[in-house]
C-alpha cells in the first residue's frame, strides 16, 4: 500500500509549516505505510500547551459535564460507523502500524468504543461522583457544606505501546473533568489520539482548541519538562523503568499518576471442567490469550488450572492449544520480529526443560502452550500466544503463589462457581489483584472500571470546598439581614 | 566407542590442515554417535525431537541444544564427578542458575586454542610480551576465560608477560610500567582482557592524562562485552579509544568472541568496520537460523547464532545461542542479544517482569 504519507498529532494553535515532520515507515515492506510525526521542540510545546490552557479555560470550562459527554458521544457514533472516514482510515491503517490482525483490529476498535457511549459515559461518571454535576458547579456534601471538583487547567498524558485506542481512556477521563489535554503520542501507534481529537473538534467545534495530540523524538527530555512546567497534573503509561526515569525528571511538587505494565493470569476450577464446559472454557481462554496478542496488561501470561474436574489439567492445556490452533485461522499471529521469535524459542526450551514440563505448540511459533505439572512458579510468558499452564490441588493456593508480585498483578479472569468467585476475589484482592473478571473479557474492561484499582477521574480532581459554617457566617453578612 | 579413540580423532583433525567438509562431516556425525550414547540428557533431547543417530544423515541435522539447558541439564559424556575441569557461566540471568560445561581432560580444549590463537592472533610469532587484564585461574577456577587467557600466556607469552590484576584489581601502575616498558623497548606488545577491564584501563589513563605508544606489531585482544561492569560504549567508540590511548590501530584491535559452552572461539581480523566479521578455525561451523524450526535463514538476514563445534566432544557439539548474527562470505556478523523483545503493549516482557520482581 503507497499512500499520501498520514500526519501524526493534533496541533491547534501551531502553523503545521512552522514544524519539523519526521517520516517513519510501519508494516512490512511490501505493505509499508509512512506517517510524518510532528518532532516538536520546547518551545512549541510550550506555544501549544499556553493555547490548550487559554483556550479550554475559555470554551471546555464553559461547558456542562453534561455537554461534554454528549459531544463524545457525537464522536464516538461517528467512529462507530464503519463507513466514515475517520473509522475507515482506522480500520484499514492501525492493523499496519500495529501489525495485528486486521479483523481483530475492527471488531476491537467497535468493542472498545461502545464503551465510551453516552450510557457508558454516565456510568463512568457515576463511578467516581454520587453527583457529577459537582464537576460544573458546587454541590451540597454529605458532611455539610459544598463542594466543586476542578480538574488541571493542563493535564500531560505520556502514552506507550501499540495497543490500539489506549489514549482513548486518559484523554476522555481529562475531558470529563474539564482539563485541557496535551497528550504525546507512541511513535509505535501514533495516529489513534490525533484522529480522535480530529473528530471530537468536527462534531463539537468548542472543544477544537482545548487538547492537543504531540510528539517528540525518544531520548529528548527538553520538550518533556516543558511540558511539565506547563502542567498541573501529569500521567504516563510505559514500562517501570521508563516510568521511574520520567518520574525522576517531574516536578516533584505535582502530581504525577503512572500506569506501570502488569501482568494478568486466568484460573479454571475444577467446576468448569466437566466434558460439557471444558471446551467452551478453554475457548474463551484462548481468547484472551489471542486479542492483541497477549500486548495488554489484562492479558493473561499464566493459567492456573485446578485438579479433580472430570477433564485433568493436562487434558485441558490440549484443548487450549486446539483453540489456540483454532484461533490462528481466524485471526493469524502478527509478523513477529527476530527478538520476539527468539523470546519464543528461549522461553520454550526453559519450559521444556523444566521437570514436569511439556511444550505443545506451532513450529514457527503462532502459538505455544507450555504444560507444567510439578512447577507452579508465576512465570511471565513470552507473550504473542504463549501461555504456560500448570496444575493446582486447589485455586485457594494460586493466591499465595502470586502474593511476591504484588506489584505486578492487575486482572485475573476466572471460570468458576459463584460462590468460588467471591471467596476467590477477596484473596485475590489482598494480594494486588486490582479487577476480576470472566475468562473471555480479559481484555475488554467495562465502562467505569477501575484502572489499576485507581480511580480515573476522582485522581484528576481536586474539590473545593466551602465549609458548612461559612454559609452560616455569610448569612449574618448578607444585606437583607434584619 | 572409546573416549580417546574421539579425543585422537580430534586432535588430528584440529592438527590437519584445511581437512574438508567431508572429513568434518564424518567426525561430526562420529562425535554425534558418540554423546548420543553417552551423554544421557543429550540422548533425551535429541530423541525428543524425533531424531536418532539413524535419522541423522549429515551434522546439519543435529538439533541444536540450547545453551540454557547446560544450566538445568548435566550434559556430560563422562560423569560429572571425573571432569578434570568444569567451566560455568556467570548466572547472571533466569534464576541464578549457572551452566556447567564438563571437560574431562583440557587437551582439546588447549589445542583448539592454541592452533587458533596463533593462526588468528600470533600470525606467525612464537612468542609476545603479554599483559592480561582477568583474574587467573586462581581465582576464577571455573572461568574459562581465565583458563583461556592463562593459556595464552604460558604458551605464547615471554617470560616478562603476565596478569596485571591483583586480586579483582587491575595494578595500573604495573600496566602503565608494563606499557612504558614496551615504548622504551620498541618491542610489540599484547594486551588480553575482558572488554570492561579495557575499559577500566581507558578511563584510568585518562585519569591520569597518559597515552602510550605501543611499537608497530603490538595488538589488543578483547572479549566478553561491558556486561554492566563498566561503561557501555558504542564499538566504534571503543576501538577508536584503545587506538587512541595505546597507540594501536584499529586492524589490530582484535576482538575474541566466546562461550563457556564452547571449546572453540571466534576472532575477527580487527576492528577497522564495526560490527566486524567473526569466524572460527575449520573445526567449528555456524548457521544462522530460526531459532523455532533451527531452519537457516537466508544468507544476510538476521538469525540466530548456531555454533556445531567440535571440539565440545564431551558436552554437545550443535548448540543454540541466544545470540543474533547475519551470515557473511567470510563468516558471520554478531549483533549481540537475541532475545529481550520488550512488549509491544502495556503487558511486560520476561527481563521486564524478572527486573521489576527483584525489586519488589
Amino acid at each position: 500500500m503507497i499512500a499520501m504519507p498520514e500526519r501524526a498529532g493534533y496541533l491547534p494553535g501551531l502553523d503545521p509549516d512552522s514544524v519539523q515532520w519526521e517520516p517513519r515507515s510501519y508494516g512490512p515492506s511490501d505493505a509499508s505505510l509512512s506517517v510524518l510525526l510532528p518532532v516538536l521542540e520546547s518551545s512549541q510545546i510550550a506555544a501549544v500547551a499556553e493555547h490548550v490552557r487559554i483556550q479550554s479555560a475559555a470554551h471546555l470550562k464553559a461547558l456542562s459535564v453534561c455537554q461534554i459527554v454528549d459531544a463524545i458521544d457525537r464522536a464516538v457514533a461517528r467512529l462507530l460507523d464503519r463507513n466514515d472516514p475517520y473509522r475507515r482510515r482506522m480500520d484499514s491503517l492501525l492493523p499496519v502500524i500495529t501489525g495485528y490482525d486486521p479483523h481483530m483490529v475492527q471488531q476491537g476498535l467497535t468493542g472498545y468504543l461502545k464503551t465510551f457511549r453516552k450510557p457508558q459515559l454516565q456510568r463512568f461518571l457515576a463511578e467516581d461522583f454520587a453527583n457529577p454535576t459537582i464537576l460544573d458547579g458546587f454541590q451540597p456534601l454529605t458532611k455539610g457544606g459544598f463542594g466543586q471538583a476542578f480538574g488541571p487547567d493542563v493535564l500531560a498524558h505520556i502514552w506507550a505501546g501499540n495497543v490500539p485506542g489506549l489514549p482513548m481512556w486518559s484523554l476522555v477521563a481529562g475531558l470529563l473533568v474539564k482539563a485541557g489535554n496535551v497528550g504525546k503520542v507512541s511513535s509505535a501507534e501514533p495516529l489513534f489520539a490525533g484522529w480522535f481529537a480530529q473528530v471530537l473538534s468536527e462534531v463539537e467545534p468548542a472543544l477544537a482548541e482545548c487538547l492537543a495530540i504531540v510528539w517528540w523524538r525518544g531520548g529528548d527530555t527538553a520538550p518533556e519538562t516543558t511540558l511539565f512546567q506547563q502542567a498541573d497534573l501529569a500521567l504516563g503509561y510505559g514500562n517501570n523503568e521508563s516510568l521511574s526515569a520520567i518520574q525522576s525528571r517531574y516536578p516533584s511538587t505535582k502530581r504525577f499518576l503512572s500506569y506501570g505494565h502488569k501482568v494478568s493470569f486466568t484460573m479454571v476450577s475444577a467446576a468448569a471442567l466437566d466434558a460439557s464446559k471444558a471446551t467452551a472454557t478453554a475457548r474463551l481462554a484462548a481468547y484472551d490469550i489471542v486479542r492483541y496478542d497477549q500486548q495488554g496488561c489484562y492479558s493473561p501470561h499464566m493459567l492456573f488450572v485446578e485438579q479433580g474436574g472430570s477433564v485433568t489439567p493436562e487434558r485441558f492445556a490440549q484443548y487450549l492449544a486446539h483453540e489456540l490452533a483454532a484461533f490462528e485461522k481466524k485471526f493469524p499471529l502478527r509478523s513477529l520480529t527476530m527478538a520476539e521469535t527468539s523470546s519464543i524459542a528461549i522461553w520454550r526450551n526453559v519450559e521444556e526443560m523444566t521437570q514436569g514440563g511439556q511444550v505443545f505448540g506451532e513450529e514457527a511459533g503462532a502459538w505455544t502452550v507450555s504444560y507444567q505439572s510439578e512447577d507452579n512458579t508465576f512465570l511471565p510468558s513470552a507473550l504473542n500466544r504463549t501461555i504456560r499452564v500448570v496444575s493446582v490441588g486447589a485455586l485457594e493456593d494460586v493466591s499465595a503463589i502470586v502474593a511476591p508480585f504484588k506489584n505486578l498483578l492487575q486482572t485475573v479472569g476466572i471460570a468458576a462457581s459463584p460462590k468460588e468467585l467471591f471467596s476467590l476475589a477477596t484473596t485475590l484482592g489482598a494480594v494486588g489483584v486490582t479487577r476480576i473478571c470472566a475468562v473471555g473479557d480479559m481484555t475488554t474492561p467495562e465502562a467505569g472500571w477501575h484502572h489499576d484499582g485507581r480511580f480515573n477521574l476522582l485522581d484528576l480532581v481536586a474539590i473545593t470546598e466551602i465549609d458548612g459554617r461559612a454559609e452560616l457566617a455569610a448569612d449574618r453578612l448578607a444585606s437583607y439581614v434584619d | 566407542m572409546e573416549c580417546e579413540v574421539v579425543i585422537a580423532d580430534l586432535l588430528n583433525f584440529i592438527a590437519a590442515d584445511e581437512p574438508g567438509d567431508t572429513a568434518f562431516d564424518t567426525l561430526a556425525l562420529k562425535i554425534f554417535a558418540y554423546q548420543f550414547e553417552y551423554n544421557q540428557s543429550f540422548a533425551k533431547f535429541i530423541r525428543a525431537r524425533g531424531k536418532t543417530p539413524r535419522t541423522v544423515k549429515t551434522w546439519v541435522d543435529i538439533p541444536a541444544v540450547p545453551i540454557n539447558a547446560f544450566k538445568t541439564l548435566d550434559l556430560t559424556c563422562c560423569p560429572p564427578v571425573d571432569a578434570a575441569a568444569v567451566f560455568m557461566t556467570s548466572g547472571t540471568t533466569l534464576g541464578g542458575l549457572r551452566g556447567k560445561n564438563y571437560h574431562p581432560t583440557l587437551r582439546v580444549y588447549d589445542a583448539s586454542m592454541r592452533r587458533n590463537f596463533a593462526d588468528r592472533v600470533m600470525l606467525g610469532q612464537t612468542q609476545m610480551d603479554m599483559g592480561i587484564l582477568f583474574p587467573t585461574t586462581a581465582m576464577m577456577p571455573n572461568s574459562s576465560l581465565a583458563h583461556y587467557l592463562n593459556l595464552a600466556v604460558q604458551e605464547f607469552g615471554t617470560p616478562a608477560s603476565g596478569h596485571l590484576i591483583d586480586e579483582d584489581f587491575i595494578n595500573f601502575d604495573r600496566l602503565i610500567a608494563e606499557l612504558t616498558r614496551a615504548e622504551t623497548t620498541g618491542r610489540p606488545y599484547t594486551l588480553l582482557g575482558a572488554s570492561f577491564s579495557l575499559v577500566h584501563a581507558l578511563d584510568e589513563l585518562q585519569r591520569r592524562g597518559q597515552t602510550v605508544r605501543l611499537p608497530a606489531g603490538s595488538s589488543i585482544l578483547d572479549t566478553g562485552g561491558f556486561k554492566g561492569q563498566s561503561r557501555e560504549l558504542e564499538l566504534n567508540e571503543f576501538y577508536d579509544a584503545l587506538s587512541r590511548a595505546f597507540g594501536v590501530p584499529r586492524n589490530r584491535c582484535i576482538n575474541m568472541y566466546g562461550m563457556t559452552e564452547l571449546s572453540t572461539q571466534f576472532y575477527d581480523n580487527g576492528n577497522n568496520v564495526c560490527p566486524s566479521i567473526k569466524s572460527g578455525p575449520h573445526w567449528i561451523k555456524t548457521r544462522v537460523v530460526n531459532p523455532l524450526t533451527g531452519v537457516a535463514v537466508a544468507k544476510g538476514e538476521t538469525g540466530v547464532l548456531a555454533h556445531t563445534d567440535l571440539a565440545n566432544f564431551n558436552s554437545v557439539m550443535t548448540l543454540l545461542t541466544e545470540d543474533s548474527g547475519i551470515e557473511t562470505d567470510d563468516g558471520f556478523v554478531l549483533l549481540g542479544r537475541a532475545a529481550g523483545a520488550q512488549a509491544q503493549g502495556c503487558s511486560m516482557a520476561v527481563d521486564e517482569f524478572l527486573k521489576a520482581a527483584g525489586a519488589a
